[in-house]
């Protein structure tokens, strides 16, 4: 029981203790906050990832995938799927109102089917808003500026269809939506809204160039578009956001030639002079020899809720399979297999995970041992203050104090410095997370240092939640280091010779 | 008040009993206690024989010059040291060997049946004066008897510290009390857990002559009061002689 009043009373008593939980308090929220980043922006990622790509994916890259429409049924009949929707995925040049031109990835979607699977009506950005963002202290965010609000609900109607009405006419022409870090002209405001520093993308027209391939792998022309902005989207997820621009599916196939079409000889030469019987000369026409199926790149497809990613992408295999033994004339790629995935093991995209996952290990085990400095630096504290109290062990000794009851006294110390130290940080790494974006800012533009750099992290934004498991094992793993701390100077204390101890000066 | 020194020629049994026959068991007792001192490789010979005797109720006031053992045989006594196993003779308590004592015991015999006193007070510098007398109490009880026995506790620390004219300093810390004052406190401390011998480590030591009166009044009708058995360390001639027996210790026998 003595320990207890000791406990209390050594605690409040000495400054010794309070650099001992300082240090047990930085430690832990130094691991807390590294690990709530770097889990919170894996975390985010796959969220993010799972809400642009669904749960899994059908990649046909070999020239694009015909009769799809089969495959289509096939998956939105089967119990296992919510929905199904095709896409093409292509590589194109960009010229953006500002003059600046750079490769985008355009991806043709149908936008209803689209966002069945990806939720991707929610990312569009520019629509009206009746209550401000939680940070937008100072309602600064366009979105709810009346007088604009018209023009934003048009905007959010116009990214749904992906119609606008074109630049020299009122009718409505195939419009293009596209990332809202895309064009440049939206800043991230300090209240995490954008603000259109410019130009208002959705008012402004772009021009999509791409390069369409033949059957025979041959790049047969340059074909450009002039696409009005019907709106912008803002998934969170920095690369999507940057360099994702996305026009209807059927339009983008007419661009690369892979619209229903007809199927030419290949024997067939342009060029070729036909003779007729009264000595005409003409060109050969294209000798038609039958149709070819209008094709797409990918097919996402969401999981039913209760089915996981991996139960869908067993099951698309085996719908996928059925779908080529009824159409034997589908060339298989060899690696056919890899091309249904789920959306982690997207080419590019697993890689990157592995590395955050790896880099979150690496930084947790660095800091791990940085911890070891709180555990040596409690230890020395300890040691100092058992040295200090050699004399108080004395007394406790001749008084009946056993030695099983001096060491409880300094690890219930240890504990007791390893629980508010570690509580203080938890607490401090709860705040400091919450508020990371404004503290992230500030010291951009206090000393001009950014370190969340999103081009390098994908996201715009630092992940901002602590995950209470984690806080949990932080926590326990910070309480348990103080009386791993306190182990040697309790056992110390507790075999100091009691004669010994009270002749201590 | 009766004297008796030790200077018997047998070299054994140092004294003549006030209170028993001398067939009977003693209370407390040393036989031919050696205990030595290591320093790196060097050994200090402390106690080389010294015997002591003490019967029940008795106060015994062991006298020597500074190095002669006293304190060691007293830490002896208290079971807070042990005496060489290869050549010492046995230390009892009421007839039983503290050597078989297991250490649960001997912390146990330490909390219960020993109260100390040292010159230096050795007070707990953060409690406060009634903390520093309850402790031994705390010492032998876990939380739960705690609860029970709280008030009592509480009460009984608060009675002592009164009786020893501390009632208005009960919340104050040892620095801020005089010396008379702290080995009041260690006194009610030694005396909380109603111990049935009391050690005393030259008690007036870092005392004035007029405080060291008064302390020793205090220790001396306590044990007229509560019946204990008292050994006071001095190396102060009138200190001892308020004793019922004097034993001289030097070289680390007693002489």
């Amino acid at each position: 029981m003595y320990q207890a009043l000791l406990t209390r009373r050594y605690l409040f008593s000495k400054i010794m203790p309070l650099f001992s939980a300082i240090a047990v308090a930085l430690c832990t929220a130094m691991v807390l906050v590294t690990w709530s980043v770097m889990g919170g922006f894996l975390n985010q990622f796959i969220a993010s990832g799972r809400s642009l790509i669904g749960d899994v994916a059908i990649a046909w890259p070999h020239g694009g995938l015909p009769y799809y429409q089969d495959l289509l049924v096939k998956l939105r009949d089967d119990d296992a799927v919510e929905a199904a929707t095709p896409t093409i995925e292509s590589l194109a040049m960009i010229s953006l109102p500002s003059g600046q031109r750079k490769a985008v990835e355009l991806i043709g979607i149908d936008p209803e089917g689209f966002n069945k699977v990806t939720g991707f009506f929610d990312t569009l950005y520019w629509k009206p808003l009746d209550q401000p963002l939680p940070s937008d202290h100072e309602r600064r965010d366009i979105r709810l500026d009346p007088e604009l609000r018209d023009d934003l609900a048009a905007a959010h109607a116009a990214g749904m269809a992906f119609k606008r009405t074109g630049e020299d006419s009122t009718e409505e022409v195939d419009a293009i939506v596209i990332g809202a870090m895309l064009a440049g002209a939206n800043q991230m405001t300090r209240g995490r809204f954008l603000d259109p520093a410019f130009e208002r993308m959705w008012n402004e027209s772009v021009t999509i160039g791409v390069v369409p391939f033949s059957t025979r792998n041959v790049a047969v022309d340059f074909k450009y578009r002039r696409f009005p902005v019907a709106n912008e989207f803002r998934a969170g997820m920095y690369q999507a956001d940057a360099s994702w621009a996305l026009i209807p599916i059927g339009v983008l196939q007419q661009m690369l030639g892979m619209q229903e079409s007809r199927e030419i000889d290949p024997a067939w030469r342009p060029g070729r002079i036909l003779l007729s019987a009264d000595g005409t000369a003409t060109p050969e026409p294209p000798r038609v020899i039958g149709t070819s199926p209008a094709k797409i790149t990918h097919i996402l497809v969401r999981a039913k809720d209760g089915i996981t990613p991996e139960e869908l992408e067993a099951r698309c295999e085996a719908l996928f399979e059925e779908f080529i033994a009824e159409h034997p004339s589908l060339h298989l790629p060899d690696s056919w297999r890899r091309a249904i995935y789920t959306w982690d093991k997207k080419p590019g995209v697993a890689n990157f995970i592995g590395a955050v996952k790896k880099e979150t290990a690496l930084v947790l085990v660095l800091f791990g041992i940085i911890s070891l400095v709180a555990v040596m630096l409690v230890l020395a504290i300890f040691w100092a203050m058992v040295s200090e109290k050699t004399k108080d062990v004395g007394v406790l000794r001749a008084i009946g104090a056993s030695r099983g009851g001096i060491a409880w006294l300094w690890l219930r110390y240890g504990l007791t410095i390893g629980i508010v130290g570690a509580i203080a940080g938890g607490i401090l790494s709860f705040i400091v997370v919450r508020n990371i974006n404004p503290i992230h800012e500030w010291i951009g533009e206090s000393l001009g240092i950014v370190v969340w750099d999103p081009s390098v992290y994908y996201f715009s934004e630092i992940p901002n939640k602590v995950d209470p498991t984690r806080a949990a094992i932080v926590i326990g793993v910070g309480i348990l280091s103080s009386v791993i701390g306190a182990l040697i100077p309790a056992l110390r204390a507790a075999w100091l010779d009691p004669v010994k101890a009270l002749r201590f000066e | 008040m009766t004297h008796a020194d030790s200077s018997n020629p047998t070299g054994h049994l140092a004294t003549a009993h006030l209170a028993s026959p001398a067939t009977a068991t003693p209370f407390v007792a040393a036989t031919n206690v050696h205990k030595t001192y290591r320093l790196g490789r060097v050994s200090v010979p402390v106690l080389h024989g010294a015997d002591l005797s003490v019967s029940k109720g008795e106060c015994v006031a062991i006298l020597g010059a500074s190095g002669s053992g006293k304190s060691t045989l007293l830490h002896l006594l208290g079971g807070l040291d042990r005496p060489d196993a290869a050549t010492s003779g046995p230390i009892t308590y009421k007839g039983r060997s503290l050597a078989e004592f297991s250490t649960h015991e001997l912390d146990r015999y330490r909390n219960r049946s020993v109260g100390f006193v040292f010159q230096f007070f050795h007070l707990l510098p953060e409690l406060t004066v009634i903390q520093n007398t309850m402790i031994p109490a705390l010492v032998g009880m876990g939380r739960l008897r705690y609860t029970r026995e709280r008030k009592a506790i509480n009460d009984r620390a608060a009675d002592l510290l009164t009786r020893f004219g501390l009632g208005h300093r009960l919340k104050h810390r040892p620095a801020e009390l005089s010396g008379g004052e702290r080995q009041r406190v260690a006194i009610a401390r030694a005396l909380m857990n109603q111990p049935d011998l009391v050690l005393a480590d030259e008690p007036t030591g870092n005392l004035d002559q007029k405080t060291g009166e008064a302390i020793l009044d205090v220790l001396l009708a306590l044990r007229d009061e509560m019946q204990q058995t008292l050994v006071i360390v001095t190396h102060s001639q009138p200190i001892a002689a308020r004793a019922d027996r004097t034993v001289r210790l030097a070289d680390g026998k007693v002489v």
